[in-house]
């Protein structure tokens, strides 16, 4: 876990107009608010209006909006859906407890994704130590969840094969660079353009997209050229 | 056919997959190379292939595990956080009607001097009857016990003798060795035959 790759903190000033990109689908350089910004605004005006009643409510909103993304995002980085689940969650508690200090500036699911990002980082690092320490005798909750959602599936033997195609698959991310880790899940998995990627980890977009390349060669050399 | 140099660098290639993927047009260069090159083709649909069904698998995999249940219940969840956000601490005020009798209990108490002479009075009396009591219980029963006992534990052995019947005999041992003090005498007794027992073999 060495050399781990962590995007800017949230409250970096970096980030102005230049990276004010749309959320949502396909996103594009100085769009109107997106709709989740949009509503991160509200729900901020909303706190310091002190109708907080309100905010929660509208904040369910934001959640349903981003959830499911978020959740692809963590379990990528983290491989535990309990720890996925838990990280997400604190992702939002964070956001909701310092909506004050978004502005519109900053593409919410920018925002959103550096918390989220740096939490699971943090994730990654507390299981890395444990893991050093601990020798775990028992399935992890990942594998019996793995095992439910393949329970789907009638044919053991693609069953097996899914399940092996997915470790080796996650063996080889595993073996990325830091930095290619994190730009090639935010952009394979966070379904982000390299151009917001530049956003959220303050590097230069070329150099995010000479990252992804590098990590999109190296997958492909360690996958055999098949996933 | 064209010459290895001319096909388009991989890198290159990438860039296109992303171009596509982000929804925007490929540069002309590059998208008339495409429709030209069969090979350059083929790489490009091998990487692009090989980039979405890794894509797809992690999404699937990530999908099964967050079922919508799953993220209902995280939403729940979030929502029961966020309840408690922003609320500011709760006092909790210490119920007046209870104050204002404490007080007037506590006043009550320091007014009468009286009271806690009486009280103190009351546990001396109450000290020294109980110490009296007890002096007189320990002299009483020891001349009591001391005749009782000499009689009852003599009396089996060296009174009855030989006229004494068996079995009033052993259970009168029986009697006594439940007795607390006796207890150490337990192993001894349970290599002697019990009155049970030889009523038993009778």
């Amino acid at each position: 876990m060495s050399g781990e790759f962590r995007p800017l903190p949230v409250d970096t000033p970096e980030l102005g107009d230049d990276a004010a990109v749309h959320a949502g689908g396909r996103r594009r350089l100085h769009a109107p608010l997106s709709d989740d910004s949009r509503l991160a605004v509200e729900i901020r005006g909303l706190v310091e209006q002190g109708a907080m009643d309100e905010a929660r409510e509208r904040f369910g909103e934001l959640v349903a909006l981003h959830q499911r993304r978020a959740s692809r995002i963590a379990y990528q980085y983290l491989r535990d859906a309990s720890e996925a689940d838990e990280a997400v969650q604190d992702a939002f508690v964070k956001v909701f407890a310092h909506i004050d200090g978004y502005r519109e500036a900053w593409p919410f699911e920018v925002w959103f994704t550096r918390i989220l990002i740096n939490g699971c980082l943090d994730r990654r690092k507390a299981l890395s130590r444990r893991d050093r320490w601990f020798v775990d005798t028992e399935v992890s909750t990942a594998d019996e969840a793995r095992a439910v959602a393949a329970g789907a599936s009638a044919d053991p033997e693609h069953r097996l094969l899914a399940r092996e195609r997915r470790a080796r698959v996650a063996a080889a991310i595993d073996r990325l660079d830091g930095r290619q880790r994190t730009v090639f899940m935010l952009c394979h998995y966070g379904d982000c353009t390299p151009r917001e990627v530049s956003a959220m980890t303050g590097l230069n977009e070329s150099t995010v997209r000479v990252h992804l390349f590098r990590a999109a060669r190296k997958l492909r050399g360690l996958l055999g050229g098949k996933p | 056919m064209k010459h290895r140099a001319h096909h388009l660098h991989d890198e290159r290639l990438f860039d296109c997959y992303l171009t596509e993927r982000g929804g925007d047009v490929l540069d002309p260069p590059a998208a008339e190379h495409l429709a030209d090159c069969g090979e350059c083709t083929a790489r490009y649909a091998a990487l692009s292939e090989f980039m979405e069904t890794l894509r797809r698998d992690g999404e699937a995999e990530a999908d099964a595990v967050f079922t919508p249940d799953r993220l209902r219940a995280q939403q729940h969840a979030i929502a029961r956080r966020v309840e408690h956000l922003g609320r500011p601490a709760r006092v909790i005020s210490f119920p007046h009607r209870i104050v204002q009798r404490t007080l007037g209990v506590s006043q009550s108490r320091t007014a009468p001097r009286w009271v806690a002479a009486a009280a103190a009075a009351g546990l001396f009396v109450g000290v020294a009857l109980g110490a009296s009591y007890e002096w007189n219980m320990r002299r009483a029963p020891a001349a009591s016990f001391g005749t009782r006992d000499v009689s009852s534990r003599i009396a089996p052995a060296a009174v009855r003798g030989a006229n004494a019947d068996d079995a009033a005999f052993l259970s009168d041992l029986e009697l006594a060795l439940e007795r607390p003090h006796t207890r150490e005498l337990q192993a001894f007794d349970a290599l002697t035959p019990h009155v049970r027992e030889i009523r038993d073999q009778r």
